[in-house]
């Protein structure tokens, strides 16, 4: 896990619709980040997402790469939890 | 109206005039909606086309291409056109029937989960539940697939919806715009580092014809006068015979572009997305350059290489804002712009000239013939391999929309159909399709399509008897162990051609291509001409993949270079 590098906390808010966390897990995968956890609200047809990923990439490259999906309303990435060291 | 009669009455009023696509079992009740329909529906024969030739449609026309499949296999079959669109930022609308609402989840007959399959080759995709949001989805998506950063978005409806009246027929009107708010853009920066900067550079893309800033683009880099390199979606940005156009960078760019890159002290890159195939490895990449990134899509911004300025501001008023600028203050770049005028002559792509009438044909030199005998205003779609890159070397586009070529994805087959799209867009221009003999055979099929609609589309096979450009990496990069690339039991071309009615003509000599080039362009339908070409032939220069461009192999010192290996 150490070699996936600094852990960032997301907190996002997507439209309800279908596809939305799968749209949401996938580009976190492809654009080279590990969920650690995750916790989802659905409320008035919107999601309220907090997550954790780790990452050895620029937190800012996913967040900009997350607020392209379209039903992402809004995206903001808290400063890094810990840059955990190799054992 | 039923929500199939809505979804073609929405291509309508979006100006759609032919859509491309294939029926089957859950998509029928659109196809018993178009019985009344004045939709013209293109029928190719193979899903895969009906999505290229979409992407083509809309590549050379700049409007959204649209294309229709059935479930299962129809969708899954469309997913290499729509991927295709996706990496090439090509607004594409595309419509799948799927099986019955409750059917969904129960592995029914051709069942696939589309929304699921697709996800990571759309702009944005639906699943549409309840025919009344049908006219919301509709419009949404044709503003999705135009705006910001275009792209493909997927519309898959259940059987059951398609045939369900639609009883909000309006769009709400609502639709989200996907261009974030554009404040006007400042160009002081921009301008105070071009005025510092002492060998300034012009890096552009496909991003000039997606944003419509083609004339604006020409007006900056004359106002600028500033030498320039192109992507493979950017030739045809500078027009034919721009003498600062150092021609393509990159893996298979010329000597001039990437020692233009390698020394520029600024890269002002407009419309492009830095991809590895034009910058080779980043490390050596633009080494004494500062960078002004000009892109729509901020997410490219600072992705592979740091921007000292980036700007997500519409480019055409902002290349528009520095060419006034500049044009009532010229930048003092004399020198640098004649080093590079200098370069572009000697080391650009000049094809050697044939001098030799009995000689076989060269790549090149039959695309310089190509390039001079076609008039400005044809379409040159191509496929992908060799005489893709022998194209983008070449031929000297007049506009980027003239050159349509698959670079994101490389998908070989793209031609062909691409070629047939873009024949519907432009009924009146020549269309030609350059393809290899292994593209050919992904989407031949398509001959059926052109002779059914008797498309004028021309087609040229540069048959090297094999998969030319794997053949070179091997010998170049796997000590020459050649391996499934051998294509030598080809099909008699010209024989196929005439299966479908469609004439043909083969040469094999330097003396016969002008002649062979102007017999196609004056024959009224489409035509096949087959150029043999030598099986050994190779792409120069060339850049070792992973390899810094400032390694340019050529054909002079790749045996020296294999040698260092060693
Ligand atoms: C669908 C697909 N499969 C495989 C490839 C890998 N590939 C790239 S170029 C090439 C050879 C193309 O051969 P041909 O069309 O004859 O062109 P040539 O290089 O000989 O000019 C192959 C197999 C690809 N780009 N697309
Ligand atoms: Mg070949």
């Amino acid at each position: 896990m150490t070699e996936f590098g600094h852990q960032h906390r997301f907190h996002c808010i997507m439209q309800d619709e279908p596809a939305a966390m799968e749209r949401l897990c996938q580009v976190v995968r492809v654009r080279g980040f590990r969920l650690e956890a995750l916790a989802m609200g659905r409320d008035a047809g919107r999601l309220t997402l907090a997550f954790t990923a780790t990452g050895q990439r620029s937190p800012a490259m996913l967040q900009s790469q997350l607020e392209k999906l379209i039903s992402v309303e809004s995206v903001t990435c808290a400063p890094p939890e810990s840059a955990r060291q190799t054992a | 109206m039923n929500a199939a009669q809505h979804i073609l009455e929405t291509f309508r009023t979006h100006g759609i005039d032919t859509v491309f696509g294939y029926p089957g079992g859950c998509i029928m009740p659109l196809y018993d909606a178009l019985v009344e329909s004045d939709v013209r529906h293109v029928l190719c024969r193979h899903e895969q086309a009906c999505a290229l030739a979409a992407g083509g449609y809309a590549r050379a026309s700049g409007q959204t291409g649209v294309c229709i499949a059935t479930s299962g296999p129809g969708a899954t079959n469309l997913v290499t056109g729509v991927a295709d669109a996706h990496r090439d930022s090509i607004p594409l609308i595309v419509i799948t029937g799927q099986v019955a609402s409750g059917m969904i989840g129960t592995d029914a007959f051709q069942e696939t989960d589309v929304l699921g399959m697709a996800l990571g080759v759309v702009k944005h995709s639906y699943l549409v539940t309840n025919p009344d949001d049908i006219p919301d989805v509709m419009a949404e998506a044709f503003e999705l697939a135009q705006s910001g950063r275009p792209g493909p978005v997927w519309i898959d409806v259940p059987k059951d919806v398609l045939l369900n009246p639609v009883t909000t027929p309006t769009a709400s009107g609502d639709a989200p715009s996907g261009d974030a708010e554009q404040t006007p853009t400042d160009v002081s920066g921009i301008l105070s580092r071009l005025r510092q900067a002492e060998r300034p550079l012009l890096y552009s893309g496909g991003g000039i014809r997606l944003a419509g800033a083609e004339t604006a683009f020409r007006r900056f880099a004359s106002a600028s006068g500033l030498p320039g390199v192109v992507t493979l979606h950017g030739t045809g940005n500078p027009g034919r015979g721009c003498p600062d156009n150092l021609g393509m960078l990159g893996m298979h760019g010329s000597r001039a572009a990437n020692e233009a890159v390698e020394a520029c002290d600024l890269l002002l890159v407009a419309g492009a997305r830095l991809d590895d195939r034009a910058t080779g490895h980043l490390d050596g990449f633009a080494p004494n350059a500062g960078v002004i990134h000009l892109d729509t899509d901020r997410a490219e911004h600072h992705k592979l290489r740091t921007a000292d300025l980036a700007s997500d501001a519409p480019l055409a008023p902002t290349l528009d804002a520095l060419a006034d600028a500049l044009e009532a203050r010229p930048l003092n770049i004399e020198h640098w712009r004649q080093h590079c005028r200098d370069r572009a002559k000697t080391a650009g792509f000049r094809a050697a000239t044939n001098h030799e009438p009995l000689a076989p044909i060269t790549g090149p030199a039959f695309v310089r013939q190509l390039s001079e005998t076609l008039p400005p205003e044809a379409t040159v779609a191509c496929d992908v391999g060799q005489h893709q890159m022998w194209v983008a070397q070449y031929y000297d586009f007049d506009h980027p929309r003239r050159h349509l070529t698959s670079g994101g994805l490389g998908t070989m087959g793209f031609g062909l159909p691409a070629a047939m799209g873009a024949q519907f867009a432009r009924p009146d221009q020549p269309v030609v399709n350059v393809t290899g003999d292994g593209s050919f055979m992904m989407n031949a099929q398509e001959l059926a399509t052109i002779r059914r609609y008797r498309l004028p589309v021309k087609i040229i096979v540069m048959d090297n008897q094999c998969l030319g450009m794997v053949r070179q990496q091997q010998e170049l990069f796997y000590e020459s162990r050649e391996s499934q690339i051998d294509l030598d039991d080809n099909p008699d071309f010209a024989a196929l051609a005439r299966a479908f009615d469609i004439p043909a003509l083969h040469i094999r000599r330097a003396d016969q291509m002008r002649r062979g080039i102007e017999a196609l362009l004056a024959f009224d339908g489409p035509m096949l001409l087959h150029v043999a070409i030598d099986r050994q032939e190779n792409v120069w220069p060339i850049v070792r993949p992973g390899a810094a461009n400032r390694d340019m192999m050529d054909a002079h010192n790749h045996h020296a270079d294999k040698e260092t290996l060693a």
